[in-house]
């Protein structure tokens, strides 16, 4: 029998999510450009493409049953554990950001198709990031997805605090940009080599002690690379702003995509060279996790803005996820347990958070939210949850992920970082529990106006909520996915 | 046996759902509904009690995979002292909500919390591992946080948030001890076994046994709470709105001293021979403490909450001697305490609800309007001073009686706590309900309805039976303090 990749001459299964993506951008454009169409058409449209996007992620997994770990697209294109569960995310968060940034998009008069296409091709930029094999394909694809980030960051061209974040991460991201490519450069000068495998395989060949110290700078040029988009301190500095400034609907995708390709991608290669990563950069992560539960904890008590707190204690989580890094190949599954769990709390806090305040404006004032229980009982209850949920209240994810991450730094001795991580965990109660407060407390002066919570919305944030909670209960399949995921580095 | 255990996890937690459910409009049915389900957990609790097979060391009855990857799993089982605590605990929460005033019965939010508390409550009685306890004693925190922060006080915000930051600093000591004995366990058993049973057969070294100690210990004594951690119990007290207040006194306090009992010594015994000295002088500091402060205050909720510091300084007294008569006796001073303070808020909560104010300078002769409640409130202070044929002898007297073979000047020092705590309580019954009525507000006051007078009742007939029989309560935790004392004895005796 002949397969469909012999006739068309490559294996088309293993790129067919961006693919897809790429291929609904491109149709949404044909429309806008050519025929006049209703929303509702190019919405359609949109959702077919989401969904068959995370067909074709299914179809990647009886790819991988067939084929096994392997590489396509001479040695471009890397089909592992790590992408196949990089790819589930990526497309839960389209799937689970459609509606709010439909609606924003929505309600951007003229630009609707814009912002919609910026987003699904950053989608497929993020994708191709994880599947990439080699730093230059990863940088390609980073640049997809972050270049349109920035662009979504300033789409409401009248705010000037979105103007003021889409250019400050324009001009910090692309600073990034160029750290990681210089690394690609250098790894590529010293070692004559630009793939993930490839250069783990020759460092282990020319053994560990004699790696040069061009291919150190290069690697560490790459990660902190990685590190900015992530917002890990002390790279964390543009986060704040471009949460607090974008329109509130497209944050949740922002904050999540960008989140989830860099961590897999890190994860990835700490476990394809982890010895030499806990030899060489045990020092710098752990420098890196300190400051981040550190500066996240200590700017995140006095912010006023909702979405600048989040942003801030997105710092303590990104440390959180990095300490597992450094913790041997289980701190990596259970940092892949605690991504998977903060992202979804964090698609759950901005859904709401675009449900309440409308899709475009920028500033949320935590004040804002006081007498949220009374409008809507619901949304407070769900909001509950996730704030437990970050703050790490046990019967929530959140508890899971802490406990089983600092089980696993605690036994290799990484006592400094436990103290520290825990002691930010005790000043997070103190600023999670105040949005809280003022939404299920305090009364209100000037009420909000009556929210009105499409079904849609209701379904998503609802399913986001029950999986925070169900997590938390029931954490047994989804760790020992995680574990699946590094089975091969143990 | 599997489904008893749970039952007692499910039924407040349907409680609290069914409540969710009821119509917005039918609020008349909330404090019924809500009392037949804790009335069905007190009725378990009561049949448990007579369970002789049950009442003597923990035993797990019940497991499962929790995390598959580290061997851990949850487990729960029931030991004397915790069907004993399950029993506190369900009868204060059905009188706490049969005693609460309309305005917060009728709301979903207030009596659904109740519920949710006492499920987080009940959890941590029944959990036979070191997870489930700790995710237990991290969950009362959240509808504690709803009760007080809704329905408190003035001032709720700060009290709300030191309660809540001050146990989960100690909690984090918990949680670090919690995964140090877990990899202590794991490089034994080859997983994370944390479950009392393994943990009992594991031997720690001397300095892991004193540091382990140290971490559950602090965790434990902010809840107890002991001197000089106590500070967040009188703002929480005064806060907190009465139900609240019965239950943190009643059944919050006694997690603390019951991780200790359960955790600390039995497990790190050791590391409890090293503290204990320390942990005793503190107890004492704390007796004297409360009571003296407990005279100073002006609001009567405050003494009481004061006063709580110095009877819990009398259990952490008699946990920290060691003996067999004065760890029995810490045992039912607790379960005393829990009722006898349990009344006292309650009978607070009923004057504020008439008067709205709790100092008791704006009292005074109100026994000529209110006899039958001026009558109670005196009936109850004596229990909690400990007069002997009610409930508060038995306990002190014992852990007095226990420790004085292991602190001889300690115990005596705290024999004096009993007397300051007459002053205390009889000075503030002095000013409240005898003399004049001075205050003009005062003389419309109605005596107690039924509802109210049948809320405290099962209270006070308790206060009674267990001062003159206490017999019964002696068995069902002689062979816990037993075990506990023997233990002690063997390793102080090992040196």
């Amino acid at each position: 029998m002949i397969s469909i990749s012999e006739i068309i001459g490559f294996n088309f299964i293993v790129i067919s999510p961006t693919v897809v993506l790429v291929l609904t951008a491109l149709i949404l454009l044909f429309f806008t450009i050519t025929i006049p169409s209703s929303d509702v058409l190019k919405k359609l449209i949109t959702f077919l493409g989401i969904l068959l996007t995370n067909f074709f992620i299914f179809l990647k997994f009886g790819l991988y049953l067939t084929d096994g770990v392997s590489s396509y697209f001479s040695e471009k294109i890397l089909l592992d554990e790590f992408s196949l569960f990089g790819n589930v995310l990526i497309g839960l968060i389209l799937l689970f950001t459609f509606n709010s940034f439909w609606k924003t998009s929505a309600s951007l008069e003229g630009k609707t198709t814009e912002a919609i296409i910026l987003i699904l091709m950053s989608a497929s930029g993020f994708l191709l990031m994880i599947d990439s094999e080699n730093f230059i394909m990863l940088f390609i694809g980073l640049e997809i997805g972050s270049i349109s980030l920035y662009a979504l960051a300033g789409l409401n061209r009248g705010d000037k605090l979105s103007n003021e974040a889409s250019l400050k991460y324009f001009l910090l991201g692309s600073l990034a940009s160029c750290v990681l490519i210089y690394g690609v450069a250098l790894l590529y000068v010293s070692l004559s080599i630009s793939g993930v495998y490839e250069t783990s395989i020759a460092i282990n060949f020319i053994g560990a002690q004699n790696v040069p110290l061009t291919t150190l700078i290069g690697m560490i040029f790459i990660i902190v690379g990685l590190l900015f988009k992530v917002a890990a301190a002390p790279f964390q500095a543009w986060a704040p702003d471009v949460y607090q400034g974008s329109p509130t609907g497209f944050v949740g995708y922002m904050a999540t995509t960008a989140k989830a390709a860099s961590f897999i991608v890190l994860a990835r290669i700490s476990a394809i060279s982890i010895r030499f990563i806990l030899d060489k950069f045990e020092l710098f992560f752990t420098i890196v996790v300190l400051l981040s539960a550190l500066l996240g904890a200590l700017f995140a008590t006095n912010q006023t803005d909702l979405k600048r707190l989040i942003a801030y204690s997105g710092v303590i989580q990104s440390g959180f996820i990095l300490s597992g890094m450094v913790s041997g190949v289980f701190g990596i599954s259970a940092s892949l347990f605690y991504l998977f769990s903060y992202i979804v709390q964090l698609l759950g806090i901005f859904s709401i958070f675009s449900i309440i305040k409308g899709q475009l404006t920028s500033n949320f004032e935590i004040g804002e939210l006081s007498g949220l229980f009374l409008n809507n009982k619901f949304l407070t209850i769900s909001f509950s949850i996730f704030m437990f949920g970050l703050a790490g209240m046990p019967l929530t994810s959140g508890f899971v992920s802490k406990f089983i991450l600092i089980t696993n730094l605690w036994s290799y001795e990484k006592y400094l970082l436990v103290v520290v991580l825990m002691l930010s965990t005790v000043v997070g109660f103190y600023f999670y529990l105040r949005p809280i407060w003022i939404a299920s407390i305090e009364k209100n002066e000037n009420p909000l106006s009556k929210i009105d919570i499409s079904t849609s919305d209701k379904v998503s944030v609802g399913l986001l909520a029950v999986v925070t909670l169900l997590l938390g209960i029931l954490p047994n399949v989804l760790i020992n996915l995680t574990r699946w995921v590094v089975e091969n580095y143990i | 046996m599997n489904a008893v255990i749970f039952s007692l996890l499910l039924v407040p937690l349907f409680g609290s759902f069914f409540i969710f459910i009821i119509p917005k409009n039918r609020v008349e049915l909330f404090r019924p509904v809500s009392i037949l389900f804790t009335l069905i957990s007190l009725t378990q609790a009561v049949y448990l009690l007579f369970d002789s097979k049950l009442t003597g060391n923990f035993k797990t009855y019940a497991s499962f995979e929790w995390i598959s990857l580290y061997g851990l799993d949850l487990n729960f089982g029931l030991s004397g002292m915790s069907i004993l605590l399950l029993v506190l605990s369900a009868l204060l929460v059905t009188v706490s909500i049969l005693s609460v005033s309309d305005s917060h019965s009728q709301s979903k939010g207030f009596i659904g919390s109740i519920l949710t508390l006492h499920f987080a409550i009940n959890g941590v009685f029944i959990s036979g591992d070191l997870v489930s306890l700790f995710i237990f004693f991290e969950a009362i925190l959240i509808p504690m946080y709803f009760l007080m922060g809704i329905w408190g006080g003035e001032n709720r915000r700060y009290a709300t948030i030191k309660f809540i930051i001050y146990t989960v600093f100690g909690s984090i000591f918990i949680f670090i001890g919690t995964i140090y004995t877990g990899l202590l366990s794991y490089s034994v058993n080859g997983r994370l076994a944390l479950d009392y049973n393994t943990l009992s057969q594991l031997s720690f070294s001397s300095s892991q046994s004193k540091v382990l100690f140290a971490l559950f210990t602090i965790g434990f004594l902010i809840k107890v709470p002991l001197f000089p951690l106590h500070t967040w119990l009188p703002d929480a007290h005064v806060e907190a709105p009465t139900a609240g207040s019965i239950l943190l006194a009643g059944v919050l306090l006694k997690v603390g001293a019951y991780g200790i009992l359960r955790v600390s010594i039995p497990f790190f015994t050791e590391g409890f021979i090293q503290f204990r000295f320390l942990i005793a002088c503190l107890s004492v500091v704390g007796i004297i403490y409360g009571a003296i402060v407990a005279i100073a205050q002006i609001d009567i909720k405050k003494l009481i909450a004061y006063s709580s510091v110095s009877h819990m300084g009398f259990v952490m007294l008699g946990i920290s001697a060691g003996a067999y008569l004065s760890i029995e006796g810490a045992i039912i001073q607790m379960v005393n305490h829990g009722i006898t303070s349990g009344a006292l808020f309650m009978l607070v909560g009923f004057i504020y609800d008439r008067r709205h104010t709790r100092k008791i300078s704006d009292f005074g002769g109100l026994k000529l309007r209110m006899p039958l409640y001026a009558g109670i409130f005196l009936f109850t202070s004596f229990a909690s001073i400990g007069l002997p044929g009610l409930n508060g002898f038995v306990g002190e007297f014992k852990i007095l009686m226990g420790s004085f073979e292991a602190f001889k000047v300690l115990s005596i020092i705290s024999a004096f706590g009993v007397v300051l705590a007459a002053i205390y309580m009889l000075w503030a019954y002095q000013r409240m309900f005898t003399g004049t009525i001075v205050n003009e507000e005062n003389n419309t006051l109605l005596d107690l309805n039924y509802r109210e007078i049948i809320s405290v009742m099962p209270l006070l007939i308790l206060m009674l039976l267990i001062g003159i029989f206490p017999g019964k309560l002696e068995n069902l935790v002689s062979e816990e303090s037993e075990y506990l004392s023997e233990l002690i004895f063997y390793f102080v005796g090992g040196k």
